[in-house]
């Protein structure tokens, strides 16, 4: 079993496809999550070899980074040695001198907008900010854009939450467009990694307003930029729940939909998930059955590209209607689920949401179903199963009875009234028909 | 060379000789011309009018020189009537001249360029009948002598003065400017000795010996010059009217330049001129002659296939292939020779070009690509003249091999000169090239290109190889093609840049890479603008179109074959769409003009995609989609009749109509009789119907299409069956549809389980007993249908207002929201910054579930 998880894990392992769209401290927790599932529950680390590839590849990315300690450790690690090299010694005080450097530049402007004084006079026109500091306290330009540099090397040395202070308030004084829009995807790496994740969703919401505004009359670079933002809003989409919605938002929004068709069809496997998980949390079932079908659609438009157990569980479940083949991926799902890093948390939530699936679109098309070949379906025993199915009605309120002479569930499906879907129809015309009347009547 | 391609231009050979003599806009004269054109069928009638009249000197010879076996009598016929007639003519004549003389005078006192340019229009025209023997009236070179002055004094003027001219003025003055120019290079040495010294120019006789004549017919001139300069070493040829034509490499300039001069008149023997030449590329023992001489003898083998009908000789294609290929080895070995679109004329004919100190080459103006593109219209032309079903043509086509080579010559030529910049050699050049040899390979399957490019690859001395398209990588097709069409659209716009997209397309479609083709089809965005493109573009769309439709059939991809192929099949004009064969009008519209230039828009036999191959996978999809629905339709009433293929549903109406129907005996009387069969449930009989087309044959994996078919047909049998059968059953046992069909019952399960949830069907499936239950009682009354169809319009009508809303205040909408959310951020911003200070604990909350961060401890490694 061990080794068909292991196997199962990496067949469908999206590391190298996620990798190049996360940045460098993103991809480490990543690492490290690969490091820790070969790591047995006896502590035992199952496969030497690619323990140490890991290792290796934790070295070479953080390398560039200004982490000297921790990849002078790496280092020792990888070649046996008890004693770091002295270069890395010698780089740490680099480093050391760089920040200090960089801190004295910065530590008036630091100590003015700790002032509260200072920070009430403030006003939204950045221009006139600037102007208001040069006058009163001799803050220069090159001032604010050391707050820049210091925040780039404190966020390069792994200290995130410092990073994103002092990018905060280099976005807050900076007047120059491009190095604020770097400064905001800084900041929204600084969130991730120290997962505040309510500020790390409010700068997703900025970084996409910058790529939607600034980069509109670059298709490309609004792709790629695109691409990196789903990637990295992956981290708050599985680890925050109040960030779901806004995110899958973001992600069924046609600019991205696009994107992620285009350009990362993996990111499906997470959509699909998301989607599916989101049966029960979300508020309006409208928005999630829209979803669902959204989901549904692009899965079939992009099954020639992207296929994976979960992509193939939708796709059997609501394209072809081949419950065992839904049935089968669905074991297949769970395993893959398992070994991902970010959907590892939400593994037996989604197995459970998606038997719900199976069962709810079961019952659409069947009018009687036999209790013993449904409990083996679910993989559950009679008792269990006979409970859950009663659970199942009283939740989703199906028109279903259990007949327990014959040992079957029997469903109702009362074929929609005529004047019912007339009704349906024409219900919300009115009040549409107001809205726009309104409009119209606001604007002449 | 826009002479060149003036000669391709059909229509414009008889006219040229017209245009070469005078660039007169005065519509006097264009009428004259639009008279001489008409007329030149009956050239007997209008022989004496045009010589009356006032042509200039080479037309009317051109016209007396027509009639070749009387030319030279009557012409000296005309001659002497010019010399013994009566005094007075030619005194009116000039008399007619000093007035117009003295009206151009005028009009440069008062600075009238508009007059001007009318009387100096008129001027030369009498001059010219007042010419005899090249020499010009006196008082005519001193009046264009003084015009010239004139005319450069204001130019002069008009560049300091800020002043402008009106525009009459204005355009008379360039047209004169234009005239004055070509016209007094004819007269130079005239003039020349009249600005010498004016007076004893005009005080001498009107018999002194003429100077040195120019405007006579060339060929008039140079053969007795080279005659004296030549009898003697012996090269001696005799031309039709008794008078040596002696070569040396010293004349060869001299007689190109009056054979290229000549081009493109009425009366040039093309044949005789071409012979010549021949002789001539013999004798040039210099580089530099022999290009000039093969560019020249190339020419002049193209001018052969001018005009409407013409299609150039087999033997001259060939020997024009031939000296193309010569001209080629011959600049890849010269290295310092090049010919180039954009280099100086030679003018001296006496001497060669000789290599400057501090120039690294000799630059010939020519232009390699269009005798290249020439030569490859003309292989076209000829293999659409030919019956495609004769050995002719298949052995006609044995030489697109050869032209194939050429164009890899020249491409590798176009490289080597492109390396130097400074000869500025336009990316274009390089671009059309490369477009034709795309066009030669996006259509063949890989194995046929693999053969032709090592053929062409073998032609290539060992050593060259090309930059774009190594040599290593031809060798796979599709790898040729991807390097061709990724060059082509990096370095290109507008149409060739559409059309290797398109070629890329077409070829991927070929080789069934459908998802690629189609994406690729797609991101496009070609169907948006086709419209705006060239005939011949929108062609290769409609081409690149049905291939794509092709190979999404071969994929078993119905749904999308038939939609991808609906726009061309479904029109009923796939012959003109495609351009393989001319539609028969039927109510006459076209004019015969619009006749030729569709002809001419026909792609040659091999490149076309077989029609009947293509309806019957058009027939074949649509039934596949129709019949379901017709099915579908047929028992409830209430859904909208949707068609999905008119034509399809045409023929079905028309073959239910016949009385009598014999065994199938064309494609489509198969797929119609496979439609019925499949209609009444009987799959099997559908499926031996479309198995006993012929056709498909012609299919690459033809039983591989076959099984999909059968398979297809199977399950739309199925639905088709339930649909027609429903109303009659309370409940069906799966495993009787499984064996009905041969289906697998899991697949049964499945197909009904997807009409059940897409609501096609009013059943369920019953677990337990493996049935299909039907519900009755579903259907609907027509008062409910209707009530139905209108609670639909209406919330269409709803739906439509508020889009139309949406797009007329969607910049202001956006505009405020944009302006809120900003607004907003910085106040959160300022909000925040105040308590700023509290907020670094942040990193305190760690998530307690399995993804943990070490960002943080790495943060603390460092800090420690």
């Amino acid at each position: 079993m061990a080794s068909t998880t292991a196997t199962g894990g990496s067949e469908y392992d999206l590391l190298n496809k996620l990798a190049p769209n996360l940045d460098r401290h993103m991809i480490f927790p990543l690492l490290e999550f690969s490091a820790s599932q070969l790591v047995d529950e006896n502590g035992q680390v199952r496969d030497e070899a690619k323990a140490r590839q890991i290792t290796q590849a934790k070295f070479a990315l953080t390398q560039r980074t200004n982490m000297t300690d921790y990849v002078a450790n790496l280092y020792c690690e990888l070649e046996g040695l008890n004693e770091a090299p002295a270069e890395y010694a010698e780089r740490k005080k680099q480093v050391f001198s760089q920040l200090e450097k960089y801190e004295q530049q910065t530590a008036k402007i630091t100590e003015l907008l700790e002032r509260d004084d200072v920070v009430n006079a403030l006003r939204s026109d950045k221009v006139a900010n600037l102007e208001f500091l040069k006058r009163e306290h001799d803050v220069t330009i090159d001032m604010v854009n050391a707050l820049f540099d210091l925040g780039n090397l404190q966020y390069s040395c792994g200290n995130y939450g410092d990073a994103t202070e002092t990018l905060y308030r280099f976005r807050v004084l900076s007047t120059d467009n491009d190095k604020v829009a770097y400064a905001t995807w800084g900041r929204l790496a600084c969130e991730i990694l120290t997962m505040s994740w309510e500020s790390a969703l409010e700068e997703v919401q900025k970084v996409r307003e910058v790529i939607d505004s600034k980069l509109s009359q670059n298709p490309l670079a609004q792709l790629q930029h695109r691409t990196s933002l789903i990637h990295w809003a992956l981290f708050p989409l599985f680890n925050y729940d109040k960030a779901r919605e806004p995110i899958l938002d973001l992600f069924f929004n046609a600019g991205y939909i696009n994107t992620i068709q285009a350009n990362c069809p993996w990111i499906l496997r997470y959509l699909a998930v998301a989607v599916i998980t989101n049966r029960t949390k979300a508020k309006n079932m409208g928005v999630q059955q829209k979803q669902m079908k959204d989901i549904v659609r692009i899965v079939k438009q992009e099954a020639y590209e992207y296929q994976d157990p979960i992509t193939r569980f939708v796709h059997a479940l609501c394209i072809d209607f081949d419950f065992e083949e839904a049935q089968q991926q669905l074991v297949l799902a769970e395993e893959v689920l398992r070994s991902d890093f970010f959907l590892l948390g939400h593994a037996d939530e989604f197995v459970d949401s998606a038997r719900h699936l199976i069962f709810e679109s079961y019952c659409k098309i069947h009018a009687r179903i036999s209790l013993t070949d449904l409990s083996a379906r679910l993989g559950l025993n009679a008792e269990a199963a006979e409970k859950w199915i009663v659970n199942l009605i009283r939740d989703t309120r199906l028109d279903a009875k259990i007949d327990y002479k014959e040992g079957t569930v029997v469903m109702n499906h009362p074929p929609t009234s005529v004047y019912q879907q007339v009704i349906e129809k024409t219900k919300g015309g009115f009040f549409r028909t107001q809205v726009l009347t309104s409009a119209v009547g606001g604007r002449s | 060379m826009s002479r060149f391609f003036r000669g391709g231009d059909d229509s414009s050979s008889e006219s040229s000789s017209e245009e070469e003599e005078l660039y007169s806009t005065s519509e006097e004269e264009e009428e004259k011309d639009e008279e001489q054109e008409e007329s030149s069928e009956d050239e007997e009638d209008e022989e004496e009018e045009s010589s009356s009249d006032d042509e200039a000197g080479p037309a009317k010879k051109g016209l007396s020189r027509f009639l070749l076996d009387q030319a030279s009598s009557e012409s000296e016929e005309s001659d002497e009537e010019g010399t013994t007639k009566v005094k007075s003519a030619k005194d009116k004549r000039h008399d007619e001249l000093e007035a117009t003389i003295s009206l151009i005078q005028n009009g440069q006192k008062i600075n009238d360029w508009g007059s001007i340019a009318n009387e100096f229009d008129k001027l030369n025209r009498q001059v010219v009948k007042l010419q005899d023997g090249g020499k010009a009236p006196k008082s005519y070179i001193k009046c264009i002598a003084e015009l010239e002055d004139f005319m450069n004094e204001t130019l002069a003027k008009q560049k300091v003065t800020p002043k402008k001219m009106n525009a009459t003025n204005a355009r008379g003055l360039n047209a004169v400017k234009q005239r004055v120019k070509k016209n007094n290079k004819d007269y130079q040495s005239q003039i020349d000795a009249f600005r010498k010294d004016s007076d004893a120019f005009m005080e001498s006789e009107d018999e002194a010996p003429p100077p040195k004549v120019t405007k006579q017919p060339i060929r008039d001139t140079y053969v007795p010059e080279a005659a004296d300069e030549d009898e003697d070493k012996g090269f001696a040829r005799v031309d039709k009217r008794g008078k040596a034509m002696p070569f040396s490499p010293e004349s060869i300039l001299k007689h190109l330049r009056a054979i290229v001069e000549s081009r493109g008149r009425k009366n040039t023997d093309r044949i005789e001129q071409i012979k010549i030449m021949e002789e001539l590329s013999k004798v040039a023992n210099t580089p530099y002659l022999k290009i000039r001489v093969l560019q020249a003898l190339v020419s002049a083998r193209y001018d052969l296939g001018a005009g409407a009908g013409n299609v150039m000789p087999l033997e001259h294609w060939k020997a024009a292939e031939k000296e193309l290929s010569a001209l080629l080895k011959i600049l890849e070995t010269e290295k310092d020779h090049v010919v180039i679109e954009n280099a100086e004329e030679w003018d001296d004919d006496e001497k060669q070009p000789t290599l400057a100190a501090g120039d690294n080459y000799i630059k010939i103006p020519g232009s390699i690509v269009s005798y290249i593109e020439r030569l490859d219209d003309e292989l076209t032309r000829s293999l659409q003249a030919i019956d495609p079903h004769t050995s002719e043509y298949i052995e006609r086509l044995t030489d697109e091999g050869s032209l194939y080579n050429i164009i890899l010559q020249g491409l590798l030529y176009y490289e080597t000169i492109r390396k130097d910049a400074s000869l500025e050699v336009p990316q274009e050049s390089l671009n059309r090239i490369m477009q034709r040899r795309l066009d030669h390979v996006y259509f063949k399957p890989a194995q046929v290109i693999k053969i032709l490019e090592e053929n062409a690859w073998k032609q290539v001395s060992a050593g060259v190889d090309s930059a774009i398209t190594p040599r290593s990588k031809s060798e796979d097709a599709s790898q040729l093609v991807n390097i061709l069409c990724n060059y082509l659209f990096e370095h290109s716009e507008g149409i060739i840049r559409a059309r290797a997209m398109l070629c890329q397309v077409y070829f991927l479609a070929l080789h069934d890479e459908y998802y690629k083709a189609r994406d690729m089809m797609l991101t496009s965005h070609l169907q948006e603008s086709i419209s705006n493109f060239d005939i011949a573009t929108q062609i290769l769309y409609n081409r690149t179109l049905v291939q794509v439709g092709l190979c999404a059939f071969r994929k078993g991809l119905v749904y999308d074959a038939q939609n991808t192929l609906q726009e061309i099949c479904g029109s009923g004009r796939q012959k003109e769409l495609l351009a393989q064969g001319v539609m028969i009008q039927r109510f006459n519209q076209v004019s015969p003009e619009q006749e030729r230039l569709e002809k001419q828009r026909q792609l040659p036999f091999h490149m076309h995609i077989n029609l009947e191959l293509l309806e019957c996978v058009y027939l074949t999809c649509s039934m596949l989609l129709e019949i379901p629905l017709l099915a579908q339709t047929g028992s409830s009433p209430d859904i909208k009749k949707r068609v999905i293929s008119k034509t399809y549903r045409r023929m079905l109406e028309y073959h239910e109509r016949q009385i009598f129907t014999g065994p199938p005996e064309n494609t489509r009387d198969h797929v119609m009789q496979a439609s019925k069969a499949l209609a009444a449930g009987e799959w099997k009989k559908a499926t031996h119907f479309i198995h006993s087309i012929k056709i498909w044959e012609l299919m690459p994996g033809a039983e591989d299409i076959k099984t999909m078919l059968a398979k297809q047909i199977q399950e739309e049998g199925l639905r088709t069956y339930l649909f027609t059968y429903a109303p009659f059953y309370d409940t069906l046992a799966i495993s009787t549809l499984s064996a009905m069909f041969e289906l697998d019952s899991r697949k049964v399960a499945a197909v009904v389980s997807k009409m059940i949830s897409h609501e096609e069907l009013a059943a369920a499936l019953d677990q337990v007993t493996e049935t299909v239950i039907f519900r009755k009682g579903v259907e609907l009354s027509r008062l409910q249908s209707l009530a139905l169809a209108l609670s639909d319009k209406a919330s269409s009508l709803i739906e439509t207002n508020e889009r139309t809303l949406e797009q007329r205040t969607q910049g202001s909408a956006n505009a405020f929201s944009r302006k809120d959310g900003q607004r907003g951020g910085q106040r959160g911003g300022g909000q925040r910054g105040g308590r700023g200070g509290a907020r670094t604990g942040g990193n305190a909350q760690r998530q307690a579930g399995g993804t943990q961060f070490t960002g943080g401890a790495l943060g603390a490694a460092v800090r420690g």
